[in-house]
C-alpha cells in the first residue's frame, strides 16, 4: 500500500512540477497574428496609400487656402476666414443681420475686431498636428512595402517623399496661422512619457522655417516627379516641396520674423511689442529680434529653385479675333512699344490677358494642363463642399436675382487698386482715406455712365462681353478702361453674369446692378454687398444657379490655386529688391550656386512675366531704381494679382503693415441710394458695418485655452489670454 | 481545514477490516450523561465509531442503552462540550459519561488564510474571522447585506431594495483607488467569483476577510482591494445530521417617499407660474373641481404609491441540509429556495395568466462529497449552484418607476370611466402604427399603473453551475508534515432573457364636448397583440490550483511552515463577443505564490510571502508582477514577565506588516497593449476625377499603451490582538495605510501636438487612504443571563495623489488632492434677499435669477459666478465611516439579539425631477413636506392668497416652472447629510426544552421572530432611506422585514 501511494504521489508530483515550469508563461499574443498589423498595412499597396491619404486628409476644411470662409462648425469647427482681409469680406454669418447660422465670432467683424476667442480655430491645430503624426508613422514605417505588389525601392520613396512633403506642409500651415509652434520628434512622439515630458516648447520662427526647409529638400529629393498625371495630379511634386521653401523662406526674411522695424520701412504707430513679448518661457524670442539681410538673399534663392526647375510658366490663352458666347474678343492690351511688340513669353502681343487670368481660376483649365498651379487640393475640395470650397465662394459672389447668396464683396480699396489698362492709377485713388499719402492720388474721382451710342461704337470693348450687343451700357465709367485682371476679378456694378448654362434662355445674359431695390442692392439683411461692390474671380460665364439651396449642381468644377508660379516670381522679385549686398546660396540639390543681389535684370525676371501676363506695362526705370518705390509696387502686384486667393490675410502680417492697412476705415459707394440716385450711388462713403480694426493681438491666431492648459511649456501668442 | 474540536472525528481509528475480520459479541451498554455539574444531558448523542447508522440519543433523564460489540469506540457528542470516546471492553457495561464543557479559546481559533487554515494566534497580518453565527440572524437572501457593521474592515451600503437587485455595495478598508475595479477579490472554496450573494449562507463554514499585504500578496495582482476567502461545509462522519430551517417576511419599506395631492400641486404649480411672471396653469374653477374631485377623467386625483404598491410584499426562504457519513466517504448536501414577492399591486384579472410583479426567486444547491482514496489521499468533489429568476413588467422596472415618481396626481386617471387606457394628453396627438417606436418615443406617457400591469411581462433566468474536483495528498512520506492539494474546478454560467410584451389601445382625452358635455377621446394605439423579445449572455470559467504545504515543529520550540502554490484561472464569455477578435480571448491568469512562516515558542511570529501573477492582458515584459510581503508579530501576553504576573491578560499580541498587492484590472478594455488599425478614417482624393483614386483613410483607431501593467498597492498594517479576563474580552485594531500607484487611465490630457487620433492608457493615477477598523467583545455571565456585547467599526479616508486631468486654473478643480468621489459643486448662501442684495452680489452667470433665488459664493473672487467657482463640497457620497454594536443575550431557552448599525462621513447631491421641482414640467411628482419652507415673495403670496416667506434661510428657493439654471445645479444647497444610525437586527428565539424536542427525535428546536431594518434612530435626511444614497430618491426603497421561522435540527 504504502508503494502504490507512493508512486501515486511521485506522479502527481513530477505533473505538478511539469506544470509549473511550462506554465509560467503567458504569451497572448499568438491569437492576435490575424489582426490588422503594422505589417500587413505597410506591406500592402492599397492599405499604405490609405495610410499616406489619411495623412494628407486634413490637408482639408479649415486648411483650405483658397475657400469660401468655412463651415459652421461651432468654435473650434473648420472655419477659415483668412481669405478676407482689407480686399474682400463676406456679408453673412452675422447674428447682427439676422444669420443665426452660427456664433457671433463668425462673422467678418468679429474676426476683423478681434473679438473671437482662443478656441476659435483650434481644429486647424488640432487637424495639422495630427496629419504631422499620421505621416510620422508612414514615413518611418513605408519602407517595409519595397518588393510588395510590385512597389520598387524608387516607387516606395516617392510616397514617403509626400508624406514628408505633407508633414512639413502643415508645419508651414502652423507657422503662417499661429506662428512658430512646437517641433515634434522625427518619428512622431512617444505618447507614452509623462505630460510634463510631453509638454513640448515653440521653437523658434528660423528654426521652424529651417526644419521646413530641411524637410522640403528631402522631400524634393525622395519625389520623383515634376509634373503629375490626372489621377495623381493632387499629390505634390518636387515644385512644391521647393516652392513652399521659397514661401517659408520669404517669411522668415519678412519684416514680422526678421528684426522687425530695423529697416525702418515703417511709419509711426507700428511697433515690434507683439516680437518683443513673444518669448518661451526660458526667454527666448520666438521671432528675431535683430535684421538678418541675408534672410532675404536665402529666400530669393530659394525661389530661383523653383524657378531653375523649369517646368512652370505663367498660364496664358492666345489672343483672338473671333468670339463665342463667354469668350469675347481680345480687347488688345495697352500699345506701351515694349510688350505690346512681343509676343508671349516678352510681351502680350499674342496673348490674351483677360482671358488668360480669368481661366487659371473659373474651372476652365484643369491642374492638369496648368502649367502655372505647383500645388491644390484639387477634388478635395468639392464644388458644395459646406461654405468651405470655392463653389460656395462662387455661389456667394452671384447675385441674389440669378440664385446667388449675393454676400461676399470687394471694398473699395481693392477696387481703387487695380490699374488703368495703360497702366496708371484711377483718377481718385484712396482719395478718401489719405491720396496720395496712402499711394494714391488726390484727383476727382471719375463720374458718368456709360451710353449707349458709345457702347455701339465700341468705345468700351472691355465691356462687351458678347460681340454686337450692347450689353455695357449704364456702367459706371470709373469702370471703364481698366486693366484685364479688374474685368476678370470683379463684380462691379453694371456687370454681365453671364449665366451661358442657364436652361432659361432668359435668365441668362444678366447685368446686375446693385442700386437699392433693384434687388441685388441693399435690403434688410446680409444678402447685399454692403460696399456695392462684388466679386467675379472664379465665376465661370456658363456657371449658374437655380437656387440658393441648390446652387453648386451648375457650378463647373474650381481648382484651388494653393500655390502658383506668379506668386514665387512676385516672391522673387520681392526678395532681391530687399538686398543690398550680395550672397551666395547653394542651389537645394547642391548642384549649384545662386549668387543673389538687387539686380534689376533679375527681378525683371520676376516682374515682367506678371505684367505681361496682366496686360500691363512694365515700371518704369524710376522705380526699379528705388528699392522704396519697387516695395511698394510690388506688394499692390501681389494684392490685385493674388486676390481672394488668402494671401493678403498673412502678407499685411509678414510686412507688419496689418496695423496701417486693417486699421482704415472700410470704404464702398453709397448702397442706400435707387437707381434713381446713381450718381450719388457711386460716391464713396465710409461702410460702417463693416468692422477694420487691428491690434497686435492679430499678427497671430490665438492657441486654444485646451491646449495651454495640457502643455504648460507652451506660450500664448501675444495679446490672447491663458487659461487663468 | 477543519475545527479543532472536530480533529478527532477525522483521527484515523480502526478500520472497518477490522470489524469484519473480527466476530465479536454484541454486547449492550447503559449509563448516564451528565455535565460537571451534575445535571444530565438531555439529548447528547452516542455512537459507536465508524459504524454507520449505529446510534442512539439520551432520554430525559440522560440515560442511554446502546447494542454494540466489544473492543469497539463509543463517542458521546453534544454541542458545546468536549467529544468523549471510551473503548468499551471487559466486563463495564455501565459506562456513566461526565461531559467536559468545551471552552472555545482564542488560543485555539482558526482562522482560514489565503494558503490555509492556520490558528489565529500565529497570524501575524489583518485577517477577520467573521463569526457566521452573526451573520445568520439576519433575514436576507443576500450575504452582501450583512456585512456592514458586522465585520471590521468593511464599508457597504445598501443601495436599493428590489427584489434581485437588493443587495449592498461593499469595499474592504473603503475605496482605495478610482481605477477600474475598487471590488475585492472573493473566493469561494478557493475559486473565484464574482459575487458573494448567490451562495447560501447556511452552506458556509468559514468567512475570513483578508485585508493587509502579508494576507493577500500571495494573490499579487488579483489581491490589491482585498480578499475575501468563504468556504462551504463538509460532511463529518457519524450519524446523519438533517438541518432545517424555514422562514417567511414581511416586508415593507423603511420609508416611502410620499407625494402631495392633486390639490396641492395645482396650487403649486400655479404658484410657480406665476412668481415667475407666467400665467397659472389651473384656473380657480378649475381648482375647485381638483379639489371636489368633480372629473375624474380630466381632473383626476391618483395616489399612485397607493395604488401601485402594496403595503408590503412576503419573502420565503427554506433551507434544508443533510451530512454525514462513514469512515471512507462523508457528504453534505443543501438545498435552498428564496422568493422575495414584488411590491406592485397587479391585475388580478390576468394573475392566473402570467405574472406581471417583480418578483425574485432563486435555488441553490450543493453537494460536497470527501472521499478517502487511500490512508493518506483525500479526493473531495463539489458541485454547486444557483438558478435565479426575475419577473417585470412588461415595459420594464426602470420605466414604471420612472413613472410612478413622473406622475403626479393631476396628471392622468387610471383609467377612465369608461375603461380606456389613458395616454397623457400633451397638446398634439400623434397616431402611431409601430409600438416600438411608441414605446421609444412615448413611453412615459403611458401610466405607471397600465405600465405595471397591462404591458406584459419580462422574465430572466440565471444558471451559474460550479463543480470542482480537490484531491489532498498527505506527503508524510516523504517528510513530515508535506502535503499536497490540488484544486480543479469548472464553472458555466448562463443568463436568458425573454419580454413578453403587449400594449393596450391607449386613448388620449382632449376636453370635454361644450355642448354635450362629453370626454372627446382621440385613439393614439391600437391594441398590439403580445410580442416577444429575447436575449442571452452567458461564460465559462476554468480554475487549476496546486499546493504544496508543510510545517513541522522542532525541539518543540522552532515552528516552520512552507507553502508554494500554484494558480490559474481562465474566464471567457461565450456572448456578444462583438467582431474584434481580441474579444474572444479569455481572460487568463496564472500565478506562483509561497509563504514561509516561522515561530519561537509560539511566541514569536515572523512570515515572508510573495506572489509572482502574470495576467495575459499586458504586454510581454508587462505580464508579471512580483508581489512580496513580510509580517512580524509578538504575542508580548505569552512572555514570562507577563503570564506570571498579570494573569487576567490572556494574549497581548502586536502584529506589523508591510507589503506590495496588484490589481491588474483594466475594466472592459482588453489588451491595451495593442493597437487597433481602422480603415474608416477620412480619405484623400488623388485624381482629378476618377474615383478609383480615392482612397479612403487608414489610421490608428487605437494607439498601443505597451506599457500597461497592473497598479501597485504598498500597504501597511499595524495591529492588536488582545484579550483579557479569562477570555471574557476580546479586541483586535488595526491601523493600516496604504498608497496605491500607477492605477490604470485613459490619458485624455495629451497636447494635441502629439496628433493621436484616440487617447492612450497608462498606469498614471495615485492614492494614499488611511483608517483604522477594529472590534471588539465582551461576555458576561450575570446569573443565568448570559450577555455578551459587540462593536466594531471602520474609517477610512482616501486622498488622491496624482489624476489624469488638465492643468485646471483654480487648484481646487483639480481631483488630485481630493478625495475618490469627491461630491463637487458651489457653495450655497442661501437666497438673494431682495433685488438690492442681487445688486450687491457677484453676478451669477447661470441664467435670470430674482430675490428667494440660491446665492453662491465667489469662491475665487473674481466678482462673478461660474463653473470655476465650483469646488469640493462635503464628503464623498460613498461613507467613510460604518460601525456597529451589537448586543445578544441568552436567558435559559430564550435568546436575544440586538444589532445597531450605522455609517457617517457620507454626503450625497440629491437633484432630478422630483427634487427641483417642476423642473421638467408637469413631469415629476412633489415629496410631501419638501416645499413647506419655500421662499414666497410678498407679491405671489398677495396675489394667491397665501402667506409669504421672504426668509433668505427658507429650505426651498423660490419656486420655479420648467429648467432654471441658477437654482438648479449641484451645491451645498441640495447637498444632504449620509449619516445615520439604524437598528438594523433585533432576534428573539425560543429554542424548545430539549426534553420537549428529544421526544420527537429531534436534537434541536428553535423558533424566532426578528426584523430587520425596523427603526432608523438617527438619520440627518429623512424623505428617503439615507443609506441609499440616492440622488433622485426614485429608486425601490430600502425594504425592512418581520420574519418568523423555525430552526430544526434532527
Amino acid at each position: 500500500m504504502k508503494d502504490k501511494t507512493f508512486y501515486y504521489s511521485f506522479f502527481i508530483f513530477s505533473f505538478s512540477l511539469l506544470w509549473l515550469t511550462s506554465c509560467l508563461d503567458l504569451d497572448s499574443d499568438k491569437y492576435f497574428v490575424d489582426r490588422k498589423t503594422e505589417e500587413f498595412v505597410f506591406t500592402d499597396k492599397t492599405q499604405s496609400e490609405q495610410w499616406l491619404a489619411h495623412a494628407y486628409s486634413f490637408l482639408t476644411g479649415c486648411n483650405f487656402e483658397v475657400c469660401s470662409k468655412g463651415g459652421t462648425g461651432g468654435t473650434g469647427g473648420d472655419w477659415n476666414p483668412f481669405c478676407f482681409a482689407d480686399d474682400i469680406y463676406y456679408g453673412d454669418r452675422d447674428n447682427s443681420y439676422g444669420d443665426h447660422k452660427d456664433a457671433d465670432y463668425a462673422s467678418y467683424n468679429s474676426f476683423r475686431e478681434g473679438r473671437y476667442t482662443e478656441e476659435v480655430g483650434y481644429n486647424a491645430w488640432v487637424k495639422c498636428y495630427k496629419g504631422i503624426y499620421q505621416a510620422s508613422i508612414f514615413i518611418h514605417r513605408i519602407d517595409m512595402l519595397v518588393g510588395h505588389d510590385g512597389m520598387d525601392a524608387e516607387a516606395v520613396e516617392d510616397m514617403k517623399g509626400q508624406a514628408r512633403f505633407v508633414r512639413a506642409y502643415y508645419y508651414w500651415l502652423l507657422l503662417r496661422k499661429f506662428g512658430p509652434v512646437p517641433i515634434m520628434p522625427d518619428e512622431g512622439a512617444d505618447y507614452t512619457l509623462s505630460y510634463d515630458e510631453l509638454a513640448i516648447p515653440r521653437s523658434t520662427y528660423e528654426e521652424v522655417a529651417d526644419y521646413i526647409s530641411d524637410e522640403m529638400i528631402q522631400a524634393a529629393k525622395e519625389i520623383k516627379f515634376t509634373r503629375r498625371d490626372a489621377n495623381n495630379i493632387a499629390r505634390p511634386t518636387k515644385g512644391a516641396c521647393l516652392a513652399t521653401r521659397a514661401i517659408v523662406y520669404a517669411y522668415a526674411a519678412s519684416p514680422l520674423a526678421n528684426g522687425q522695424l530695423a529697416n525702418g520701412q515703417h511709419p509711426d504707430g507700428v511697433t515690434d511689442d507683439a516680437a518683443r513679448s513673444l518669448l518661451n518661457r526660458d526667454g527666448t524670442p520666438l521671432l528675431s529680434l535683430s535684421y538678418d539681410e541675408s534672410k532675404w538673399a536665402r529666400a530669393a534663392a530659394a525661389c530661383k529653385d523653383v524657378m531653375d526647375l523649369g517646368v512652370y510658366d505663367l498660364y496664358h490663352v492666345p489672343a483672338s479675333n473671333s468670339a463665342s458666347d463667354g469668350y469675347p474678343v481680345t480687347v488688345t492690351p495697352y500699345d506701351d512699344g515694349n510688350f505690346s511688340t512681343k509676343g508671349w513669353p516678352d510681351g502680350y502681343a499674342d496673348i490674351d490677358p483677360m482671358q488668360s487670368y480669368r481661366q487659371l481660376f473659373d474651372g476652365d483649365v484643369t491642374p492638369v494642363e496648368n502649367y502655372e498651379l505647383i500645388f491644390s487640393r484639387v477634388s478635395n475640395m468639392s464644388i458644395g463642399d459646406n461654405d468651405n470650397g470655392i463653389g460656395a465662394l462662387v455661389l456667394h459672389e452671384m447675385p441674389t436675382q440669378r440664385g446667388g447668396w449675393n454676400t461676399h464683396g470687394m471694398t473699395q480699396k481693392m477696387a481703387d487698386t487695380y490699374y488703368m489698362n495703360d497702366g496708371t492709377d484711377i483718377p481718385g485713388m484712396y482719395s478718401e482715406w489719405g491720396g496720395a499719402a496712402r499711394g494714391g492720388n488726390d484727383l476727382p474721382r471719375v463720374t458718368g455712365f456709360t451710353e449707349r451710342a458709345d457702347v455701339r461704337k465700341g468705345a468700351y470693348p472691355e465691356l462687351q462681353v458678347r460681340a454686337g450687343n450692347s450689353y455695357g451700357v449704364d456702367v459706371p465709367l470709373c469702370y471703364t478702361h481698366r486693366e484685364p485682371r479688374f474685368y476678370a476679378s470683379v463684380g462691379y456694378n453694371g456687370a454681365i453674369w453671364e449665366g451661358i448654362g442657364n436652361t432659361t434662355s432668359t435668365q441668362r445674359w444678366y447685368q446686375c446692378f446693385y442700386y437699392r431695390g433693384e434687388g441685388n442692392g441693399y435690403v434688410n439683411n446680409f444678402n447685399y454687398p454692403r460696399t456695392g461692390i462684388g466679386i467675379r474671380k472664379w465665376y465661370h460665364p456658363y456657371d449658374w444657379s437655380e437656387s440658393t439651396n441648390n446652387g453648386y449642381a451648375h457650378l463647373r468644377p474650381k481648382y484651388e490655386t494653393a500655390i502658383r508660379y506668379a506668386d514665387i516670381l512676385l516672391l522673387y522679385a520681392e526678395c532681391l529688391n530687399e538686398l543690398t549686398g550680395t550672397y551666395s546660396f547653394p542651389s537645394w540639390d547642391g548642384t549649384r550656386t545662386h549668387s543673389v543681389s538687387r539686380n534689376v535684370a533679375d527681378i525683371k525676371r520676376g516682374t515682367n512675366p506678371v505684367r505681361i501676363r496682366a496686360g500691363l506695362p512694365d515700371y518704369a526705370d524710376d522705380v526699379y531704381a528705388d528699392a522704396n518705390l519697387l516695395r511698394a509696387k510690388l506688394k499692390r502686384e501681389r494684392m490685385i494679382e493674388l486676390m481672394g486667393e488668402g494671401k493678403r490675410y498673412f502678407d499685411l502680417r509678414r510686412w507688419m503693415d496689418a496695423p496701417i492697412e486693417e486699421n482704415t476705415l472700410i470704404y464702398g459707394l453709397n448702397v442706400f441710394q435707387g437707381k434713381a440716385f446713381k450718381d450719388q450711388f457711386m460716391q464713396v462713403i465710409p461702410v460702417f458695418n463693416l468692422s477694420s480694426v487691428f491690434s497686435d493681438k492679430m499678427y497671430f491666431w490665438p492657441i486654444a485655452h485646451t491646449e495651454l492648459k495640457r502643455n504648460k511649456n507652451l506660450v500664448q501668442n501675444p495679446g490672447w489670454t491663458y487659461n487663468d | 481545514m477543519y475545527r479543532s474540536k472536530n480533529l478527532s472525528l477525522f483521527i484515523i481509528g480502526l478500520s472497518f477490516f477490522c470489524l469484519a475480520a473480527s466476530a465479536q459479541n454484541v454486547i449492550e451498554i447503559t449509563g448516564t450523561v451528565t455535565d460537571e455539574t451534575g445535571d444530565v444531558v438531555i439529548g447528547a448523542n452516542v455512537i459507536v465509531k465508524d459504524v454507520p447508522g449505529l446510534g442512539v440519543i439520551t432520554d430525559i433523564n440522560g440515560r442511554y442503552a446502546i447494542r454494540m460489540q466489544e473492543y469497539q469506540t463509543l463517542v458521546f457528542s453534544y454541542m458545546g462540550y468536549k467529544n468523549q470516546e471510551i473503548l468499551v471492553k471487559g466486563d463495564r457495561k455501565v459506562i456513566d459519561v461526565v461531559m467536559e464543557e468545551e471552552k472555545f479559546s482564542a488560543v485555539d481559533e482558526v482562522v482560514i488564510t489565503g494558503m490555509g487554515a492556520q490558528k489565529k494566534i500565529s497570524v501575524t497580518g489583518a485577517v477577520t474571522n467573521v463569526q457566521m453565527e452573526d451573520l445568520k440572524h439576519y433575514n436576507t437572501s443576500n450575504l452582501s447585506n450583512t456585512l456592514a457593521g458586522n465585520v471590521p474592515g468593511i464599508i457597504a451600503y445598501q443601495k436599493s431594495g428590489q427584489p434581485g437587485k437588493n443587495t449592498s455595495e461593499f469595499w474592504i478598508r473603503g475605496i482605495s483607488t478610482f481605477g477600474a475595479s475598487t471590488k475585492a477579490y472573493i473566493l469561494v472554496d478557493g475559486f473565484e467569483r464574482e459575487n458573494i450573494d448567490d451562495i447560501n449562507i447556511e452552506d458556509i463554514e468559514t468567512f475570513s476577510v483578508l485585508k493587509d499585504a502579508s494576507a493577500t500578496a500571495i494573490y499579487g495582482s488579483k489581491g490589491a482591494n482585498g480578499v475575501i476567502l468563504i468556504t462551504t461545509k463538509h460532511g463529518k462522519s457519524g450519524k446523519v445530521a438533517i438541518n432545517g430551517k424555514v422562514e417567511t417576511s414581511y416586508n415593507t419599506r423603511t420609508i416611502t417617499p410620499q407625494f402631495v395631492d392633486g390639490f396641492s400641486y395645482a396650487n403649486y404649480i400655479n404658484e410657480a407660474r406665476v412668481t415667475r411672471n407666467l400665467s397659472t396653469l389651473y384656473q380657480p374653477v378649475e381648482l375647485d373641481i381638483i379639489r371636489d374631485g368633480l372629473d375624474p377623467d380630466l381632473y383626476p386625483n391618483v395616489d399612485w404609491q397607493n395604488l401601485l404598491l402594496k403595503d408590503g410584499a412576503g419573502s420565503y426562504r427554506a433551507n434544508v441540509n443533510v451530512s454525514g457519513g462513514g469512515e471512507t466517504a462523508r457528504y453534505y448536501a443543501s438545498i435552498a429556495y428564496n422568493e422575495d414577492e414584488g411590491m406592485y399591486r397587479t391585475d388580478q384579472t390576468l394573475r392566473d395568466k402570467y405574472d406581471t410583479n417583480a418578483n425574485y426567486r432563486r435555488y441553490n444547491y450543493r453537494l460536497n462529497v470527501d472521499m478517502d482514496i487511500t490512508k493518506s489521499t483525500v479526493l473531495k468533489l463539489g458541485v454547486s449552484g444557483n438558478l435565479t429568476k426575475r419577473n417585470s413588467p412588461g415595459i420594464g422596472d426602470d420605466r414604471v418607476w420612472g413613472q410612478l415618481f413622473g406622475y403626479n396626481a393631476l396628471y392622468s386617471p387610471v383609467l377612465f370611466s369608461n375603461g380606456y387606457a389613458p395616454f397623457k394628453f400633451t397638446g398634439t396627438v400623434i397616431e402611431y402604427d409601430d409600438v416600438r417606436t411608441f414605446i421609444g418615443d412615448r413611453a412615459n406617457y403611458i401610466n405607471p399603473w397600465v405600465s405595471s400591469a397591462q404591458t406584459g411581462y419580462n422574465t430572466e433566468w440565471n444558471n451559474d453551475t460550479q463543480t470542482n474536483v480537490t484531491l489532498e495528498q498527505n506527503l508524510g512520506f516523504i517528510t513530515k508534515g508535506l502535503t499536497f492539494t490540488g484544486r480543479f474546478g469548472y464553472d458555466t454560467y448562463n443568463f436568458n432573457s425573454i419580454s413578453h410584451l403587449r400594449m393596450p389601445a391607449l386613448y388620449t382625452a382632449r376636453r370635454r364636448n361644450p355642448d354635450t358635455g362629453e370626454v372627446e377621446y382621440s385613439k393614439v394605439i391600437d391594441t398590439t397583440d403580445m410580442w416577444q423579445t429575447s436575449a442571452n449572455n452567458g461564460s465559462r470559467r476554468e480554475f487549476l490550483d496546486l499546493l504544496l504545504h508543510w510545517d513541522r515543529t522542532f525541539a518543540q520550540q522552532h515552528t516552520f511552515e512552507a507553502n508554494v502554490k500554484f494558480t490559474q484561472d481562465e474566464k471567457i464569455t461565450t456572448q456578444n463577443l462583438g467582431d474584434d477578435i481580441k474579444n474572444s480571448v479569455s481572460r487568463k491568469n496564472k500565478g506562483l505564490a509561497t509563504q514561509v512562516k516561522y515561530n519561537y515558542l509560539g511566541r514569536y511570529f515572523l512570515d515572508y510571502n510573495f506572489g509572482y501573477t502574470g495576467s495575459e492582458n499586458f504586454a510581454d515584459g508587462h505580464r508579471w508582477g512580483f508581489f512580496p510581503s513580510y509580517s512580524l508579530a509578538w504575542n508580548i501576553g505569552d512572555e514570562p514577565f507577563i503570564r506570571n504576573n498579570i494573569p487576567w491578560i490572556n494574549m497581548f499580541k502586536i502584529r506589523a506588516s508591510h507589503g506590495k498587492v496588484g490589481s491588474d484590472t483594466t475594466g472592459s478594455d482588453r489588451f491595451p497593449y495593442l493597437y487597433t488599425i481602422a480603415d474608416n478614417g477620412s480619405g484623400y482624393m488623388f485624381s482629378l476625377d476618377d474615383g478609383n483614386y480615392n482612397y479612403g483613410g487608414t489610421f490608428y483607431s487605437q494607439v498601443a499603451s505597451t506599457g500597461v501593467t497592473w497598479e501597485v498597492a504598498e500597504k501597511n498594517d499595524i495591529g492588536l490582538d488582545i484579550t483579557l479576563f479569562d477570555e471574557r474580552f476580546a479586541l483586535t485594531v488595526d491601523y493600516f495605510n496604504e498608497h496605491r500607484t500607477g492605477i490604470y487611465m485613459t490619458r485624455n490630457f495629451l497636447p494635441t501636438i502629439i496628433g493621436l487620433e484616440s487617447a492612450p492608457k497608462a498606469n498614471v493615477g495615485s492614492v494614499f487612504s488611511q483608517g483604522f477598523d477594529g472590534n471588539f467583545k465582551y461576555e458576561q455571565q450575570i446569573d443565568q443571563v448570559r450577555l455578551t456585547v459587540r462593536g466594531n467599526m471602520t474609517y477610512s479616508k482616501n486622498q488622491i495623489g496624482e489624476y489624469d486631468e488638465e492643468n485646471s486654473v483654480y487648484p481646487y478643480q483639480n481631483l488630485s488632492g481630493y478625495r475618490v468621489n469627491q461630491v463637487r459643486g458651489l457653495i450655497a448662501l442661501g437666497l438673494f434677499k431682495d433685488y438690492d442684495d442681487i445688486r450687491n452680489s457677484p453676478k451669477q452667470q447661470f441664467g435670470v435669477y430674482q430675490p428667494g433665488d440660491i446665492k453662491y459664493k465667489d469662491v475665487n473672487g473674481d466678482g462673478v459666478i461660474n463653473s470655476g467657482d465650483e469646488c469640493a463640497i462635503g464628503a464623498t457620497s460613498t461613507p467613510n465611516l460604518i460601525y456597529g454594536l451589537g448586543i445578544s443575550a441568552q436567558w435559559k431557552n430564550f435568546d436575544f439579539n440586538l444589532h445597531f448599525q450605522g455609517a457617517g462621513k457620507s454626503t450625497f447631491l440629491t437633484y432630478g425631477k422630483c427634487v427641483y421641482a417642476f423642473s421638467e414640467g408637469q413631469w415629476g411628482n412633489i415629496f410631501k413636506g419638501m416645499l413647506d419652507n419655500r421662499w414666497v415673495d410678498a407679491e405671489t403670496a398677495q396675489q394667491l392668497g397665501i402667506a409669504a416667506n421672504e426668509d433668505t434661510g427658507a429650505a426651498y428657493p423660490r419656486l420655479s416652472y420648467g429648467a432654471n439654471s441658477n437654482n438648479y445645479r449641484a451645491s451645498t444647497f441640495w447637498l444632504r447629510d449620509g449619516r445615520y444610525l439604524r437598528l438594523k437586527n433585533l432576534d428573539f428565539g425560543y429554542s424548545v426544552p430539549k426534553a420537549a424536542v428529544n421526544r420527537l427525535h429531534v436534537n434541536s428546536m428553535r423558533f424566532y421572530v426578528s426584523g430587520t431594518n425596523l427603526l432608523l434612530l438617527y438619520k440627518k435626511f429623512s424623505t428617503w432611506d439615507p443609506e441609499s444614497l440616492q440622488p433622485r430618491g426614485e429608486d425601490y426603497p430600502i425594504t425592512k422585514a418581520v420574519t418568523v421561522g423555525l430552526q430544526l435540527n434532527l
